[in-house]
């Protein structure tokens, strides 16, 4: 058995690197010749780099987004025969004793298994950068003395941009993912900023509300006089905070210059409010850990402030996804404009009886149509439309809305 | 044939409770008794003083011998009525203890012929570096009595800003050097002032106290030295109140020579005097005064007196000696000795003192009360603020940011 | 301007301040006629008269407790104890007496005191001559503690003690007076003569109480260091081939926290040097100090290279003695723990 390096060829007219795009196979992958390994993309072209051997793969280097030089060893295999590696690669250095992990002592020592489950090892500076990052560190795969995390790691991690974690509960959530906008995504928001400062996509979809308007209505009938009175935003809120964990780009801030998205598992929803002194936002903080009358009563609070002109700069800053409503002058659609750096931006409009014919019978139904708008560089129209689709399942089927679990 | 085999000696007092107070070998003179030399006598030919004991009032009242003082008897009436203050604020503040308004109190009961006697002696630049049982010397100076019981219940206006244990006094202006609950720390302080003065060719001179027990600190002996050595215009005094809390003097091998001798090594003169007895207590102080202010260098003073009470408001003298020891006491009590002395001189009579007795019961009511108006320990305390200065001159980043600490 | 090593700026330090005000007198054993064992007060007797400079009974309590009186009465007496490790009879004094009189006094007393000591080792003192007690003084609040590294922070720290209204402690490496040391016994000693800190001015001048000295700037990593663990430092920084910010603390009370802060902030790691035992020492309390101020910026752990816990060994003195070396590796290695 031999071992067979795999380098990244000189694919294109002199290019020094390429960026990785997106890996094919994991360490103990068997391939087979011209199995496709990685993807890696170049300023021209994405190209798929396939094995020029069979064999087993011992090591992979480079995360997705990560540029690696041309040269450089991309994959490690194992194969038969003598491998095109001559010199046996100097063997491992003996491990750096760790300051977290005791000398081995003497061989009588009994000393007691080290627990199986202990917390990451990281520098405080790492540890900062991965807060920051909205990184578990758990989740980070530490290759320093001990299995430390090391900076590069939490920046590695950073770079492949670990899947997001489902929402459920109502506690709230501090985490933030920064996830950098690689390979075609990342090209094709820099085509779209070249073409339109915004590119926004506009999505309108009609929503029967009837269902969800009895509820409100009855539930505003039964209220208290503490309780507060319910319009349809509180609904929309709880419903979209519902959706936005099955599609965590909507939920995110983008920076272009960096490359960079930042998604939030907090929903902090604006609300775009008319005021005297014109349009203000004021954010519903951590709505995902608010329910209805929370939502209302906030609601209320922060239209009162922005009116009265004592809501503070905090409050009017810091959203990650906007509603923008006219109420009685909501119109039949609008084309939102996104509140940057957010990505998605959701309007309802008026709400209208219309005629529908259901089970073959004629039947007056309220109707009302979300207008929602889209950064382009991040949301493509079919997301758009999955997303709408989902947020209007949940309003015209309003006990999903609260249902712990839907079927 | 027996061999001589060691044995280990530890002394004990003549009496424990249950006996009857004994105190037997306690070396007295006849009041007048002991010789009064010129100021400027050399140390080598005074040595018999250290053993004597200088009394002037004798049983009836009488001042007698050659170190019988002449004092204005306006003077003296002075002294007798810090005594009384000092007792009766003694008296009035260890029941504010067990009431709860203050954590704590010492008495110098007994003893207030030496603050009294001395306060008055000195002059009003010249420092005092007491020990605790100094009370009278504020008193006798006319510190505002009020002030005190601000201090002893550590209120708002306590003079020491909340900072110091009660009883633990300070008062410049007064002549009274900031105490310390360490024993002995400020004898050598009271040979650097006096030094100090000297360097500058001031007339101020320094008097320090410790008490008997004392005399075995390092403290004790490194001031001695430095007296000695340097000729400081100071004057140092063992009150030797025969007890440490419950160790008796002999522990401090007083039962061996007395402390007055201490002096002897050092080449400083030692008297031994009667600390209950005004005159005496002054005159000696006048004595060692003249000696310091003519450049003549340190004396050394053993008062000789009694603790009546307890050592301080934690202690309960009756579990080690005997009960009525006070009483029993052969050189009487400080305050009935000056006012017979008064008495005989014509210048004093019993209701007059009745009335000066009312007189003052009334003044201390009058200022703990002022004192209570403020608030008693824990009712009232001094701004936080005061906790976080004077720690340095100018307050460093951690004073700052500790005190914001607490404020938050 | 003359070039001086630390004993001769001390003593022009001393100098200048008698000069300047009667309320400063110089005592302690063997300082008047003969001028110290150490020579800081030559000549100063001679000069000044013998009551600004004079000798004391072998008595450390004694003297401080002196120092103190005279304080209070009012003038600015500077006391030298003949070793460090001899103040220790003194404690009582320093910590009950100097460094609480103010305070306990609601302001009506304090003292003005600079206690001077000869302090430190690599002289081949043994026990009782080599100690580093800073940490003890440290601890104790309403004291300062000033420990110079060089003829011209010597000078102007001293006057700048004198001036000082608290009690200083003020100690003097005294492996340093007559030249910098840089760890290395073998090597044939140095005099101060050609380095720029020994040129010190003639007159007055003042290097104030809590302000480091950045004696080199670095980007990898922080080195505290004082007295005469800053030569060592420089030394041990260019054996490390780490680019180490090299902070000289002048005094540890007060201390510069800014300045540390700032370094640490930058560098992310940090590394603290002194001669005195490790266990409580004052490397505990700056590791505390940039832990708690510079945690999320730190990029390996907090190292102290020190005096071992154990008593100033004679024959060992080099074994003990934190030098160069054992700084290079702990800046080499707190770099590769990134």
């Amino acid at each position: 058995m031999g071992a067979y390096h795999f380098r990244l060829p000189d694919i294109g007219e002199g290019v020094a690197e390429a960026e990785i795009a997106a890996w094919h196979v994991k360490v103990g992958d068997a391939v087979a010749e011209d199995q496709t390994l990685v993807d890696v993309m170049t300023d021209k072209a994405t190209v798929d780099m396939t094995s020029p051997v069979e064999g087993v793969v011992t090591a992979i280097h480079g995360d997705p987004g990560q540029m690696v030089p041309v040269g450089s060893v991309l994959v490690e295999l194992e194969v038969e025969g003598r491998g095109n590696v001559t010199e046996r690669t100097a063997a491992p250095a003996p491990a750096p004793v760790s300051v977290f992990e005791r000398p081995a002592r003497h061989e009588a020592d009994d000393a007691p298994e080290a627990p199986a489950v202990r917390a990451p090892l990281a520098a405080p500076a790492t540890r900062r950068r991965a807060q920051e990052a909205g990184i578990a560190l758990e989740t980070v795969t530490g290759t320093g003395p001990g299995g430390r995390i090391l900076r590069q790691d939490v920046e590695a991690h950073i770079a492949s941009a670990g899947k997001g974690q489902a929402v459920s509960g109502r506690s709230p959530k501090a985490a933030v993912h920064d996830e950098r906008i690689t390979g075609l995504r990342r090209k094709i928001a820099e085509r779209m900023e070249q073409a339109a400062r915004i590119p926004q996509i506009t999505y309108v979809e009609e929503v029967d509300v009837t269902e969800l308007e009895a509820l409100r209505q009855d539930m505003n009938a039964h209220r208290e006089e503490s309780e507060p009175r319910l319009s349809l935003l509180p609904f929309l809120i709880r419903a979209l905070v519902r959706v936005l964990p099955e599609f965590p780009r909507m939920n995110a801030h983008f920076d272009a210059e960096a490359a960079m998205l930042r998604r939030f598992e907090g929903a902090h929803v604006g609300i775009a409010t008319q005021t005297g002194n014109g349009l203000m936002v004021p954010v519903i903080r951590h709505a995902e850990a608010r329910d209805l009358d929370d939502c209302a009563r906030e609601l209320a609070r922060l239209a009162q402030a922005a009116r009265d002109g004592t809501v503070s700069r905090g409050e009017l800053s810091g959203s990650t996804i906007t509603i923008t409503s006219l109420g009685a002058l909501g119109g039949i659609a609008t084309t939102p404009m996104l509140n940057p750096p957010e990505v998605a931006i959701i309007g309802p409009n008026r709400i209208v009886d219309r005629p529908a014919i259901q089970g073959g019978l004629l039947s007056v139904r309220k109707v009302m149509n979300i207008s929602s708008s889209f950064d382009h560089r991040i949301i493509d129209g079919q997301d758009a439309a999955l997303f709408i689709q989902r947020l209007k399942r949940l309003l015209e089927h309003p006990a999903l809305i609260f249902m712990d679990r839907e079927t | 044939m027996t061999a001589n085999r060691l044995d280990l000696y530890i002394p004990e007092p003549d009496a424990r409770p249950g006996d009857q107070p004994r105190f037997g070998d306690l070396h007295l003179c006849g009041p007048g008794e002991v010789r009064r030399p010129d100021t400027r006598t050399d140390e080598a030919e005074m040595r018999d003083l250290p053993y004597g004991l200088i009394r002037v009032l004798d049983d009836q009242g009488n001042a007698v011998g050659r170190w019988a003082p002449s004092i204005a008897t306006d003077v003296l009436r002075k002294g007798l009525r810090a005594m009384m203050v000092t007792r009766a604020t003694d008296d009035r503040l260890f029941r504010a203890h067990r009431q709860g308004k203050t954590s704590f109190y010492m008495k110098s009961s007994g003893e207030e012929a030496i603050g009294a006697a001395q306060s008055l002696a000195l002059a009003p630049g010249d420092m005092c570096f007491p020990t605790y049982r100094m009370l009278a010397w504020l008193i006798a100076r006319d510190y505002p009595l009020a002030h005190f019981t601000n201090q002893i219940f550590s209120n708002e206006k306590d003079p020491l800003k909340g900072r110091q244990l009660p009883i633990l006094m300070s008062a410049r202006d007064y002549g009274f050097y900031s105490l310390s609950g360490n024993l002995g720390s400020r004898y050598g302080h009271a040979v650097g002032w006096a030094m100090a003065s000297a360097y500058r060719h001031d007339h101020r001179i320094a008097i320090a106290h410790v008490g008997e027990g004392t005399t075995a600190e390092g403290n004790f002996h490194e001031a001695l030295t430095f007296a000695s050595t340097y000729r400081a215009p100071c004057i140092m005094c063992v009150t030797n109140n025969q007890w440490a809390i419950s160790t008796f003097s002999g522990m401090a091998a007083g039962n061996v020579e007395t402390f007055a001798t201490k002096g002897i090594a050092y080449g400083i003169p030692g008297l031994r005097v009667d600390g209950n007895d005004f005159l005496a207590v002054w005159s000696a102080t006048r004595w060692a005064a003249e000696r310091a202010r003519a450049n003549l260098g340190p004396t050394l003073i053993e008062l000789f007196t009694y603790r009546a009470a307890g050592h301080s408001t934690s202690d309960d003298p009756n579990r080690y000696r005997p009960a009525h020891e006070a009483e029993a006491w052969p050189l009487g009590d400080p305050v009935e000795r000056l006012k017979q002395h008064l008495i005989t001189l014509g210048e004093w009579d019993e209701d007059r003192h009745a009335a000066l007795t009312d007189e003052v019961a009334e003044q201390v009511r009058s200022a703990v009360k002022e004192a209570e108006a403020i608030g008693t320990l824990g009712q009232s305390k001094p701004p936080v603020d005061e906790m976080f200065e004077d720690v340095f001159a100018q307050p460093d980043w951690r004073v700052i940011e500790q005190r914001q600490e607490l404020e938050r | 301007m003359p070039v001086m090593n630390m004993i001769q700026a001390l003593n022009s330090a001393l100098d200048v301040k008698l000069s300047q005000d009667p309320d400063v007198l110089i005592f302690g054993e063997d300082v008047g006629y003969f001028g110290g064992v150490f020579r800081v007060t030559e000549g100063l007797q001679k000069k000044h008269g013998l009551k600004r400079c004079f000798d004391t009974p072998i008595s450390e309590g004694g003297i401080i407790a002196t120092a103190i009186g005279m304080g209070a009465y009012g003038l600015r007496p500077v006391a030298e104890i003949q070793f460090a490790d001899y103040i220790l009879p003194a404690f009582d004094q320093l910590i009950s007496e100097a460094a609480r009189l103010r305070y306990r006094s609601g302001g009506e007393f304090w003292a003005p005191i600079t206690v001077r000591a000869p302090y430190g080792g690599g002289i081949f003192g043994g026990q009782t001559h080599s100690q580093s007690p800073e940490a003890l003084f440290a601890h104790v609040t309403g004291l300062k503690t000033v420990i110079p590294s060089n003829p011209h922070d010597a000078k102007g720290l001293l006057i700048a003690s004198i001036e000082s209204d608290d009690p200083v402690i003020f100690l003097e490496p005294k492996r340093l007076y007559n030249g910098p040391f840089h760890g290395r016994p073998d090597e044939a000693a140095k005099t101060w003569a050609g380095d720029p800190s020994a040129e010190v001015p003639e007159g007055h001048y003042t290097v104030p109480l809590g302000k480091a000295a950045v004696v080199r700037e670095g980007t990898e990593a922080t080195v505290l260091a004082y007295g005469t663990m800053v030569h060592v430092a420089k030394a041990g920084i260019a054996d490390s081939g780490v680019d180490a910010e090299l902070i000289d603390l002048r005094s540890i009370v007060p201390l510069d926290i800014d300045t540390i802060v700032e370094s640490v902030a930058k560098t992310g790691r940090c590394v603290i040097l002194h001669e005195a035992s490790r266990y409580a020492g004052f490397g505990g309390e700056l590791s505390a100090l940039v832990q708690e101020r510079c945690f999320w910026a730190l990029r390996s752990p907090i190292r102290r290279v020190t005096g071992w816990d154990t008593p100033y060994p004679h024959a060992f003195e080099w074994d003990y003695f934190p030098g160069p070396a054992r700084l290079a590796e702990a800046l080499r290695g707190v770099v590769e723990e990134n």
